[in-house]
């Protein structure tokens, strides 16, 4: 089950620890990382292989097209919240890349 | 609908048609983000990059593909070789059968009076008793670097004692 944690993957298990239960898509999580879909895709498909993340598609208004969401696994859980350490590199990440002001860094 | 975004739209349709299963799912999805989008530029860049994720995803799938029937290809080469291997075994025992027995034939022709003709333990010795001996050192010899053929030069031995012993036991 191993995942390259590159800051981009930081930022994606970022997203997902945020709400860990809800569901989520993928264009919200392009606007939340700032990853664009090129980048943000490859991360999701890895994690969905790997079976960190469970995906299904969103049953909406009848005649609307269902739209893929995406959540964390207990395993991707367990996962994001062992590399604890990778996470708040996460939020290092996000600095490093000038997404979040270093002031909102947890500790 | 704007130029670029029914553009993007045609892109991503068409792509996740050409790609394989595995990765059609994902097209898909980024094709259904499309809707929520906004911005005709912003939906064009969006199925750019979406394009180029999912052709590397096709990419790794068929390598993926193609690696599993390499290796079943390679399996089936390894069991040819070794069904080679041990046809080799048994060809090389019968020979050498064949040589001892042409051997004490043509010594019993050139030589009338050692009367090896009729003679029983000759033959024994010739057809059974050497041929056995030889197999028996072969098989070790060669069972650990050369194990299909020191299978086909036992499955000879085997057969040829059976065969004597099957002979011994009508007589």
């Amino acid at each position: 089950m191993k995942l390259r944690l590159s800051p981009q993957t930081l930022l994606v298990l970022d997203a997902f620890l945020d709400h860990a239960e809800d569901w989520k898509y993928g264009y919200d999580l392009s606007r939340v990382t700032g990853l664009k879909s090129g980048t943000l895709y490859p991360i999701l498909m890895r994690m969905a292989e790997r079976k960190l993340l469970e995906t299904e598609w969103e049953q909406g208004e009848p005649g609307k097209p269902p739209r893929h969401m995406y959540r964390f696994t207990p395993d991707g859980l367990r996962f994001a919240r062992a590399n604890a350490t990778a996470h708040a590199s996460g939020r290092l990440g996000q600095v490093a890349l000038g997404r979040v002001p270093l002031g909102l860094v947890k500790a | 609908m704007g130029a670029p975004r029914t553009l993007a739209a045609k892109l991503l349709g068409g792509v996740a048609r050409l790609v394989p299963e595995e990765t059609r799912d994902w097209a898909v999805a980024m094709l259904r983000e499309l809707d929520f989008i906004e911005g005709d530029w912003a939906a064009f860049f969006w199925a750019l990059g979406s394009t180029a994720a999912i052709l590397r995803h096709a990419v790794s799938v068929w390598r993926g593909w193609l690696k599993q029937k390499g290796k079943k290809e390679a399996g089936m080469n390894n069991t040819g070789k070794k069904a080679l291997g041990v046809g080799l075994g048994i060809l090389s025992a019968l020979a050498l059968v064949g040589c001892l027995f042409a051997g004490l034939r043509i010594i019993g022709i050139l030589f009338p009076g050692l009367g090896l003709e009729h003679s029983g333990w000759a033959y024994w010795l010739a057809v059974m008793a050497i041929p056995e001996a030889i197999f028996v050192v072969a098989t070790v010899l060669l069972w650990r670097k050369k194990g299909p053929i020191a299978a086909g030069i036992l499955a000879t031995g085997l057969a040829m004692a059976l065969h004597v012993g099957v002979h011994f036991a009508m007589r």
